[in-house]
């Protein structure tokens, strides 16, 4: 598999405008580490056949292992606010890609796209976010830039 | 003092005799000082040091021939598992965890703990390799100092790893596994696990690690593996403490679920 070489982005960007790449990796990412490789779990609970996304306000963004988490407030059909949980890939693994613990502020707008869980409950898997000015920032570039 | 203690007070001297008596029979290897001479020697050794990570994909297809020590890498196979293994192979896909233990935090052990989607750092000192492995902040140690592998090992998640160096390569025998470890997802193996081990700069900024597992009970023929790594001056390790915020579980039933409970210091959002 060459995905991660593929998937590079230049060294600047921190934004990547093309969503599906992101998906694309990710595809790729669990492909290849569900061979043995699988960093802490597997994605049972979630609903891989489909992306979706949701509006709302976030609420906290968890920088931790083994998972960073954002909390975002979301106000239904009947106009209650539900807080839903998303499981984005660790502090590690994100620091080196462009993120950081500052990259998501309670109070940020954002369109969240995920993979829903299963059952229903108010979180997923996340994979990508936008802001109202058209920003976008996926969990999943493939390999960091080489710093050898 | 009465005779019931005196005896007591005899029986915990015997025991904790017996018991130093025992961890002396462990340790009866003791690495002599390192010497100025040590220390230098290790300059003359192919430049390991630093933050490397496994390249995604982590095992590339076919064989590739190693032009460091100038004959053919070990080749990947094809699991081969014994007609027992294999149907304890079966077996456990019947009845699968909907997750791996690793979900409850359980760090994979030998040889998946080599092939995580983390980093890892070499450290080498007079007579021991250490890798410092960020995936559920392990390490694994490697003794080069001449002792021997131990003849009834404790079985462990890392197995007990002595090593030497053929010319520009790092060998590493493994022995001592907890059967708690698996070769792949859902691929058991026995106690008599071994692991063989090559470590070797492909160019100056890519290491390759081949890795052949053998077993007499579960493997019919050594499963060989080979992983690229990337080595990234610009990183350090992280800390990588699973218990910090886990939200995801297998239950003993197998079923694998996900807390969805918001933190409870979740700053409110502003008022709108």
């Amino acid at each position: 598999m060459s995905g991660g070489r593929s998937m590079e982005v230049s060294k600047s960007m921190n934004t990547i405008k093309k969503a599906t790449l992101g998906a694309a990796a990710l595809v790729c990412f669990l492909l290849v580490t569900a061979s043995g490789a699988l960093a802490h779990h597997g994605f049972a609970v979630f609903d891989t056949t489909s992306q979706k996304t949701i509006s709302g306000t976030v609420k906290e963004f968890q920088w931790t292992n083994p998972h960073t988490w954002v909390w975002v407030d979301v106000t239904n059909d009947k106009g209650e606010v539900v807080t839903w949980g998303f499981e984005g890939m660790s502090p590690n693994f994100l620091g080196r890609r462009g993120w950081s613990r500052n990259t998501l502020k309670p109070g940020d707008k954002i369109t969240v796209t995920y993979f829903a869980l299963k059952d229903g409950k108010a979180g997923g898997a996340f994979l990508s976010f936008k802001r109202p000015n058209g920003e976008e920032l996926s969990m999943w570039k493939g390999s960091p830039t080489e710093d050898n | 003092m009465k005779p019931a203690s005196k005896i007591s007070r005899v029986i915990a001297r015997t025991l904790a005799a017996a018991f130093f008596v025992s961890i002396a029979g462990a340790q009866t290897f003791k690495r002599p000082a390192p010497t100025a001479a040590d220390w230098a020697a290790l300059a003359k050794l192919p430049d390991f040091t630093g933050v490397w990570e496994v390249q995604m994909g982590g095992r590339p297809a076919g064989d590739i021939i190693n032009p460091a020590i100038g004959v053919p890498s070990m080749r990947p196979t094809q699991l081969s598992l014994t007609p027992e293994y294999e149907a304890k192979r079966q077996a456990l896909m019947a009845h699968a965890e909907e997750d791996n233990q690793s979900a409850n935090c359980l760090p994979p052990g030998m040889p998946g703990i080599m092939a995580q989607p983390y980093p890892m750092e070499f450290l080498l000192t007079p007579g021991q390799v250490t890798i410092v492995i960020e995936a559920y902040s392990m390490v694994r140690h490697i003794y080069t100092d001449g002792r021997l592998l131990p003849d009834d090992p404790d079985p462990n998640f890392f197995g007990t790893s002595i090593g030497h160096w053929e010319g520009d390569t790092l060998v590493v025998q493994s022995v001592g596994f907890t059967t708690q470890t698996e070769i792949e997802p859902h691929v058991p193996h026995s106690d008599k696990m071994k692991i063989l081990e090559r470590f070797h700069l492909v160019d100056p900024n890519t290491m390759m690690i081949e890795t052949s597992v053998t077993d007499p009970e579960a493997l019919t023929a050594p499963y060989v593996t080979n992983r690229i790594l990337k080595r990234h001056r610009s990183w350090t390790i992280a800390e990588y403490i699973c218990e910090q915020n886990n939200r995801n579980f297998v239950d003993p039933s197998g079923k694998a679920g996900i807390n969805l409970t918001p933190p409870a210091s979740a700053t409110p959002a502003p008022k709108q």
